[in-house]
């Protein structure tokens, strides 16, 4: 007799949420799957336009130069970023763990650009940073005599790539360095202490203590990590804003041009080769997701 | 003796800080340079920042008035604002009786839902912006405001339900048998005495949705292509775009500072907060 209100509670709490998932996620990502086995000629046709495809539109992306050229820029990002990125959080995580003063409001500034837009840091970067007339940079060399670096042009073909590289980490290093910093303070005090007593350097402190017992949280970070750089667009979108530039192509904005894109980049317009795009990058965090979780199993011990 | 080590472990460690003072130093120091010089920007001159020396003309408060009206930042603006209110209120509503249900009541499959939340979290908004942009075509549902609130209430549950179901999962279950004897029913007992004592998850967790719904750039990119319904985010892309043709920089560092500000300003008062919720365990930035 109790178990009937409790049933009506389940169905009308939980119902609004599941159909929102059903709707948004797990319907859309079952359809893009379907379709990236068929050509489909304009995003609106009803299913019944569609052609079977096979592995067609995998084919042609694969020989595409412009989808290669856009993942190996993502592999870059990836690769990189990733490196600069954790090591920086790492340095910081440390610096900042190591009983410096003002703590928080060092950990407040550096997590800073986080919750800015992402538009108006990019914006900061591409219009001011790397300026060609009155830039940071520009300045920054000029004043220390350095002539020949003021005059990198560095959003011009040559150096976008790295310059929209440099941009992006530098918003990214705040998130992961607060990760590895709430993974850091969960080891106990005595192990460095007791490291410190025997004589380790801080060097062997780090990589003998530090890294094995975050092991967790370096897995679940190269989770987010992965999963953050394949969403790769609105830098991408700002750095070249009228005309995507290859250096900062990646499968995303591929995708974009090739469905919704009014530039003519890419010519040939198949929705089919968009989903195929959005298998492939769904598919690489999938990868990744258990390499890591092989590399580091849950039982490894951790704090 | 042993306190004495501790001090002295503790001394030796504190010798060397310095290179740690230095590196966080000057990070910080950049990002200071970079927020001030576009502040500063904002409140100058096209001309006077070509010329690379600031307020050389003095102080511009007036690019703050192009930006709001004949940028049209201000339209972005009140719509940004009425997206992300509705919004965190409908992710709110939804996400919270469902979190409650996952927290306290066992049924069959409830893993299979919970796993489910959690793995839209890794999903690419490419695998689902296809199929959505299909269906919303046809049904003609497209350039409305109502449509972006929906879409944001829906792809921000997965993450507002996972983040509050151990908050749940913390509050004694004392409460709901008090209020069983006392005779208030199950769904009352939620809204009544557990969504209160859920406040501190709430704010948190919605703090969060906030910045996300704010900073939102794709779907809006998509759905809101109308100059009317545009967001700060893709308003000042399109303001970017249009620079060429405008060649107005002071007027656009003053629609930087005006995207920025509501959610610097909201950090600047709740950044131990949303420093504890991303420490907690969140996994959103």
């Amino acid at each position: 007799m109790k178990k009937n209100p409790y049933t009506l509670m389940k169905v009308a709490f939980l119902g609004p949420a599941v159909l929102a998932y059903v709707g948004i996620f797990l319907y859309p990502t079952l359809r893009t799957t379907v379709m990236s086995f068929f050509t489909v000629g304009s995003i609106t046709d009803a299913m019944g336009k569609w052609t079977f495809a096979g592995l067609g539109n995998y084919a042609d992306l694969f020989a595409s130069t412009l989808f290669m050229r856009s993942v190996s820029n993502l592999g870059g990002i990836w690769l990189f970023g990733g490196l600069i990125v954790f090591a920086f959080a790492m340095l910081f995580a440390v610096i900042l763990t190591s009983g410096v003063r003002f703590k928080s409001f060092w950990r407040a500034v550096i997590y800073l650009p986080n919750v800015i837009s992402a538009v108006a840091m990019g914006t900061m970067w591409m219009q001011y940073v790397y300026s060609s007339r009155y830039g940071l940079l520009k300045g920054l060399f000029s004043s220390l005599g350095l002539e020949r670096l003021a005059a990198i042009p560095w959003t011009s073909p040559d150096y976008i790539f790295g310059a929209l590289l440099v941009a992006y980490c530098f918003g990214m290093v705040g998130y992961f360095m607060l990760i590895f910093m709430a993974g850091i303070e969960k080891i106990p005090a005595d192990f460095y202490e007791a490291a410190t007593i025997d004589g380790a350097s801080r060097a062997a402190q780090f990589w003998k203590i530090t890294v094995p017992l975050l092991k967790g949280v370096l897995r679940t970070s190269l989770v987010l990590w992965t999963i953050s750089t394949v969403g790769f667009f609105v830098w991408s979108m700002i750095f070249s804003p009228l005309n995507p530039e290859p250096g900062t192509v990646t499968p995303m904005v591929y995708m974009y041009q090739m469905v919704f894109g009014a530039n003519m980049v890419v010519t040939d317009r198949n929705v089919g080769a968009g989903a195929a795009v959005g298998v492939i990058l769904s598919l690489m965090v999938l990868a990744i997701f258990l390499v890591s979780s092989r590399i580091a199993r849950e039982d490894d011990l951790e704090y | 003796m042993r306190s004495r080590l501790t001090a002295f472990i503790r001394g030796s460690r504190r010798k060397n800080l310095l290179p740690g003072y230095v590196a966080v130093g000057l990070w910080c120091l950049f990002t200071f340079v970079l927020i001030g010089w576009i502040i500063g920007a904002s409140f100058s001159t096209t001309k006077d920042i070509f010329s690379g020396s600031l307020f050389k003309s003095g102080f511009h408060p007036e690019n703050y008035v192009k930006a709001l009206f004949t940028h049209k930042v201000g339209v972005y603006f009140v719509n940004s604002i009425l997206y992300t209110l509705a919004s965190c209120l409908g992710i709110v509503l939804v996400s919270m009786p469902a979190a409650y249900v996952l927290a306290r009541f066992p049924f069959k499959g409830d893993r299979l839902v919970q796993n489910a939340f959690v793995s839209a979290l890794g999903i690419p908004a490419i695998m689902i912006i296809m199929p959505l942009f299909a269906v919303i075509t046809a049904s003609g549902l497209t350039n409305s405001r109502m449509l972006l609130v929906v879409l944001y209430v829906g792809i921000n549950v997965p993450f507002t339900v996972f983040f509050m179901i151990t908050f749940f999962k913390n509050i004694p279950r004392s409460f709901e048998e008090a209020a069983a004897i006392d005779g208030c029913g199950p769904m009352k007992t939620f809204w009544v005495i557990i969504m209160p004592l859920a406040q501190p998850g709430i704010i948190t967790v919605t703090i969060f949705n906030f910045i996300t719904v704010w900073n939102e750039y794709f779907m809006a990119l998509i759905f809101a292509n109308k100059t009317s319904m545009r967001p700060v985010a893709v308003g000042l892309y399109s303001m970017i775009q249009s620079m060429r043709y405008t060649g107005d920089w002071a007027g656009m560092f003053a629609a930087v500072v005006i995207v920025f500000l509501p959610t610097f300003l909201l950090y600047i008062f709740m950044s131990e907060k949303i420093i504890a919720g991303v420490t907690s365990g969140a996994i959103k930035g």
